[in-house]
Formats: structure tokens, sequence, C-alpha cells
């Protein structure tokens, strides 16, 4: 009984994190706009990292499924505006709906892109991000390019006064939550052998084949947890918080780049990582664009080769080597 | 019965024939060698058996069951664990992840759960004198214990066949006596097996084989008991020279 909650010791941590951030954000005066921007980081570094860290294929094309989970809350609240007993009914079908588009989304993408190797893999992501966007403004699904503006729905639906504190408070936590979520997913995954699967296969795609593993069906579920995660965060964060959505505010390649900066900065494959990433790549990012203003992208471009070459494992991965031997590693992962 | 039957294998690359109509068979806890000179085929007749390449021609059986196009990650469960020339560790995992894997989605990854396959690769561990690097990254060994590694996770798979590519390329000669011997043991006592393969007739391999297979420019030459095999004019003349000594190296 007691090794298998020390399993779960690591999640301390990343709870202590987030009760932390939830703290400040309350009680620091307009430091909530800063909390807030943090929590979609963390979310979507955690959410991210389920695919990039643990199977270490780069997905440039993820935003998309933050993409089509903004739709999904969108499509949910203007479809059922009218349907006013629903009440905060309506945002759980949104989630709903939010998680199965982008699950529809990642295995048509998954059953085809995921047989590529690495790189092939990386270049035809690129491709399906934007070539979605124009299906959208092309087919004009969702209104096309007119985008979707649905404050006036959700008002209807919750209130005013509801509405309202949706936007401005609980879009938050819910983004808090599905942050918390994500981790203890993958917390499970790495304690199962989907995780014992994904390092092989991120390791040595061959010998993991060789030693009988079925790389593309982990490879997959990877891939759609990562993708539902990021749907839900859409919904939240882009839906919820903002109640419109235009293509190419959503279809947004640099959403994944930071993503990319986010889950690598912490460590990828590594539980705290994307929390530990997102708190340094969103406090820096928000102090250098009132310090720095237009510098901060060349900043992270340096920054990120640094990494690369000097830790490549991450401030998480680097921590983790050095408490290896001592009480504190039960705790870092 | 055979464990392992090749037909006719033939495995080009290009207009390079690396395995050219190749049969032979194993039996249940056999022990075979392959012996051959560098770009005899050795390893690609190993990636045939094992479903990294599927053959141009010819047939692969085990237990009787075709599997000349079995996907290779399919042929684990089966029983088919192998080596690699160059170690493949799962380099940010430990010894004892790395070796848990090989239990986990080998003959019995149905039955173990992730603490099971865990015990399987102590055991495993203990048994390979492994110990001191339990908990190391496997990609921190030194390439001896790399390939102690590989075979102790391909040992935890349970396999019915254990292909080795070169594993005791490198080591010292007294290590590779204890190695052999340990794992000719350990197949004995689990009815493993074993292929071995190995650039030059090594004294360790060759005194425990039963069988000697000798591969020239990917055409088998000999297929015999051992003490036939090296008696055998071809063997004497490309292995032996004239003193008829054996090679260590
Ligand atoms: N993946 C490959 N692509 C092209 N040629 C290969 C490949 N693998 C092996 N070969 C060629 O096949 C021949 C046999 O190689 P190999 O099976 O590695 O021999 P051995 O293991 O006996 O040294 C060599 O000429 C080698 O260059
Ligand atoms: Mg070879």
């Amino acid at each position: 009984m007691n090794s298998k909650l020390k399993k779960y010791y690591p999640l301390l941590p990343v709870c202590v994190a987030y009760l932390i951030l939830f703290l400040v954000g309350r009680n620091v005066t307009g430091i909530w706009q800063l909390v807030s921007t943090l929590l979609f980081y963390c979310a979507l570094g955690q959410a991210f990292n389920i695919f990039l860290g643990m199977t270490g294929y780069v997905d440039f094309g993820y935003v998309a499924f933050l993409g089509v989970g903004t739709y999904g809350m969108a499509t949910a609240v203007t479809g059922l505006a009218g349907y006013e007993g629903l009440g905060v009914g309506v945002i759980v079908i949104g989630f709903a709906l939010a998680v199965i588009m982008a699950t529809l989304l990642s295995m048509a993408v998954g059953a085809v892109a995921l047989r590529l190797r690495g790189a092939y893999f990386a270049i035809a992501t690129i491709g399906v991000n934007e070539g979605f966007r124009y299906l959208i403004e092309g087919a004009n699904l969702w209104n096309g390019s007119s985008g979707m503006i649905f404050t006036a729905e959700l008002n209807q639906i919750l209130g005013r006064d509801l509405a309202g504190r949706v936007m401005t408070f609980w879009a938050d936590i819910l983004v808090l939550i599905i942050g918390v979520a994500a981790a203890v997913v993958t917390l499970l995954y790495m304690n199962s052998k989907i995780g014992y699967a994904l390092t092989a296969l991120r390791e040595d795609e061959d010998a993991a084949k060789v030693m009988g593993i079925h790389v593309t069906k982990f490879k997959i579920i990877a891939f759609i947890t990562s993708a539902s995660f990021a749907g839900m965060v859409g919904a939240a964060s882009w839906a919820l918080k903002t109640p419109y959505v235009f293509p190419p505010e959503v279809f947004e390649i640099h959403y994944t780049i930071e993503a990319i900066i986010i889950v690598m900065l912490g460590g990828a494959g590594t539980l705290m990582g994307p929390l530990v990433g997102a708190l340094i790549y969103g406090v820096s990012k928000y102090y250098l664009s009132i310090f720095l203003p237009g510098f901060q992208l060349f900043i992270f471009a340096l920054v990120i080769i640094v990494i690369i070459v000097l830790f490549p494992e991450g401030v998480v991965g680097v921590l983790k080597g050095k408490t290896r031997n001592n009480r504190l590693k039960q705790l870092i992962l | 019965m055979s464990l392992l039957r090749l037909e006719n294998v033939t495995k080009q690359f290009g207009g390079l024939v690396a395995v050219n109509n190749v049969s032979f068979e194993i039996k249940e806890g056999e022990f075979l060698g392959i012996v051959g000179t560098n770009g005899s085929g050795k390893t690609t007749l190993f990636n045939v058996i094992n479903g990294v390449f599927f053959p141009e021609q010819g047939r692969v059986f085990f237990n009787d069951m075709d599997i000349t196009r079995t996907p290779s990650y399919k042929r684990a469960p089966l029983g088919i664990g192998r080596t690699f020339q160059i170690p493949r560790p799962f380099a940010s995992a430990t010894v004892r992840e790395n070796i848990a894997v090989g239990a986990m989605f080998g003959t019995m990854g149905k039955q173990l759960n992730v603490d099971q396959s865990l015990e399987v690769a102590d055991h495993v561990i203990e048994r390979m004198g492994l110990g001191k690097h339990r908990l190391k990254s496997a990609g921190l060994l030194t390439p001896v214990e790399k390939k102690l590694m590989e075979i102790g996770r391909a040992l935890a798979m349970r396999p019915r066949l254990l292909l080795m590519d070169e594993a005791m390329a490198g080591m010292h000669p007294n290590d590779i006596d204890d190695m052999v011997e340990m794992i000719i043991s350990i197949g004995k006592e689990e009815n493993i097996a074993i292929v071995a393969m190995v650039e030059h007739i090594m004294r360790a391999v060759v005194g425990m084989a039963e069988k000697l297979i000798v591969l020239d420019q990917g055409e088998k030459i000999v297929d015999a008991p051992t003490d036939e095999a090296l008696a055998d004019s071809r063997v004497v003349d490309a292995y032996l020279g004239k003193s008829g000594e054996t090679k260590d190296a």
C-alpha cells in the first residue's frame, strides 16, 4: 500500500505550485491577469508534454487541437443558446464537444502522420495546421474567416452575471483543473506499461519494436491524450475567457513554438517540467515585454539554443540528476 | 519439431544479395553458432528472423507457424528475443526499467503488470551480476555492460529463442568464458534455444555450440555438428589456418 502511494508523491510539488499560483493571484492586487496567462502556459505545456515529452515526436501543428477545442465550445454555446435551462450544463457539453473534435482530428492526423519518422512527422504536421485553417476559411466551416462571436449567447444561457464571472475567473480555474488533470494522467501513464513503452520508443524505436512494443499504437495513445487535453485548454482558455474565435488566431503557429519552448525548458518527458518551464517562460516573457519590448522572441531563440546544447534534459531533468541520491528523489519526476 | 526453420531465405539490398538462399533449423533448447566474416550477412539474417526486414524470397517458420511477414513487435511475444551488434539500450531509462520492458512485452507480457515486471527485472539483474548498476541510466554503462544489459533485457522476455549478435565482441576472453557459461546454463534451465553469431571462431562459443553454420558472402557453406564443421576443409582454410588452432579474439 505504502509503495503504491509513493508512486503518487511527485504530484505533491505539482499541487503545491498550483496552490501558490492561485493564492498569489487571489491576494496580490492586479496580478490575476499574469496568473491567468501562467495557468494557460502550464496547462498547455502539461498537455503537450504527454506527446512531445513522452514520445520525442515534435508536432508543429499542435495548436490546431486548441483551435478545434475552441470551436467545439463555440459550437455548443451558439447551438444551444435557445435552451436557457441548460445553465452551466452548456459548458460541460462544450467540453465534451471540444474533446470529441480534438480526438477525431488527432485520430485522422495520427493515423497518417504517425507512421512517419521524427523529422518527416514534424514537417507533415506543419502542413496539417495550415491546411486545416484554410479548410475552415475556404469551405466556410463555422462561419469561415468571419469567425464566431458568442458573448451574447453565453450571456443568454448563463445570465449576465455568471457569464461575466466565467470569463474573468472560472475559465482560469478550469484551465488550472485541466493542467492538474493532465499532470495526473501523465503520472498514471508513467507508472503504467504505456509509459515504459513510450520511453522505449522515444529512445530507440526499432529496438522497441523488436522488444515487442506496438510503437504506432502507443504513439497514437499519447497523441490522442495530448490532443484532447489541448482541446480542453482551447475550450476553457480561448472560448470561455474570450467568447469569440477567428481562424488566424487559433491556428497561430507561435503557440506551438511557445509550447515547445516550455516543455524543453522545463524538461521534456518529466512530470514537473512543463510547470517549471511555463512559470519561467511566462514570467520572463511578461517582464521582457515591459523592459525590452520587441526583443522577447530573439532572447527566447537564444535561450532555447543554450538549453538544447547545455541542458537537453531541461531544468527538471537536471534537478532529477542532482537529487538521485537523496530523499527528494521521491518528489521529483 | 523445429523451433525455428528458415526455407530458402533471400534478402537483397538493391543489387547486393546480403543473404542468399539460406535454409536451416534450430530445435528447442539448442545452442547454435553462426560464424561468418564481417559482411557475410549475419546481422541481416537476424533482422529477417526477428522481422526488422522481410525477405524477398523464402519463408520463416517459428513453431511451425509461418512468420515470414509478421511484424517484429508481434514476434517478441511469440518468444523471439535478440541483442544487437551495437548495443541499443533505452538510454534515459535505468537498467532495471530497460530489463523490465523485456518482461512487460515478452512472452509473459499479458500476465505481468508493471510491478511484477520490475520484480522479474530484479531477478535477472541478480542473475546477470548487474546489481550495482540497477538504478543507473542505461546510457551511462560501458559497452560491455550494455551488452550484458541487453542480454538481460532479452532474457526477461522469457524467450524460446535468443539471438545474440556478436554478444562477446570487445570482451576480455576470461569474461567471455564466464558469460557464455552463464548464458548456456540459463538457456538449459529455461529451455531457450540460442543462436550466437560471431565473426571469428571463438573457443568459448565453438566449444559449447552443438551445431555450427558458416556463412560466406550471404551463402551458407557449412551446416554441421560442431566437430564435423571444424574438420571441414573450407572452415579450416578460412578460419583455422594451417596450425588448426582456434582463435579467441
Ligand atoms: N540496411 C542495409 N542497407 C543496405 N545494405 C545493407 C544493410 N544491412 C546490411 N547491408 C549489407 O549487407 C551485407 C551483409 O551485412 P551484415 O548482415 O551486416 O553482415 P555481418 O553482420 O555478417 O557483418 C553487407 O554487404 C552490408 O553492407
Ligand atoms: Mg553484423
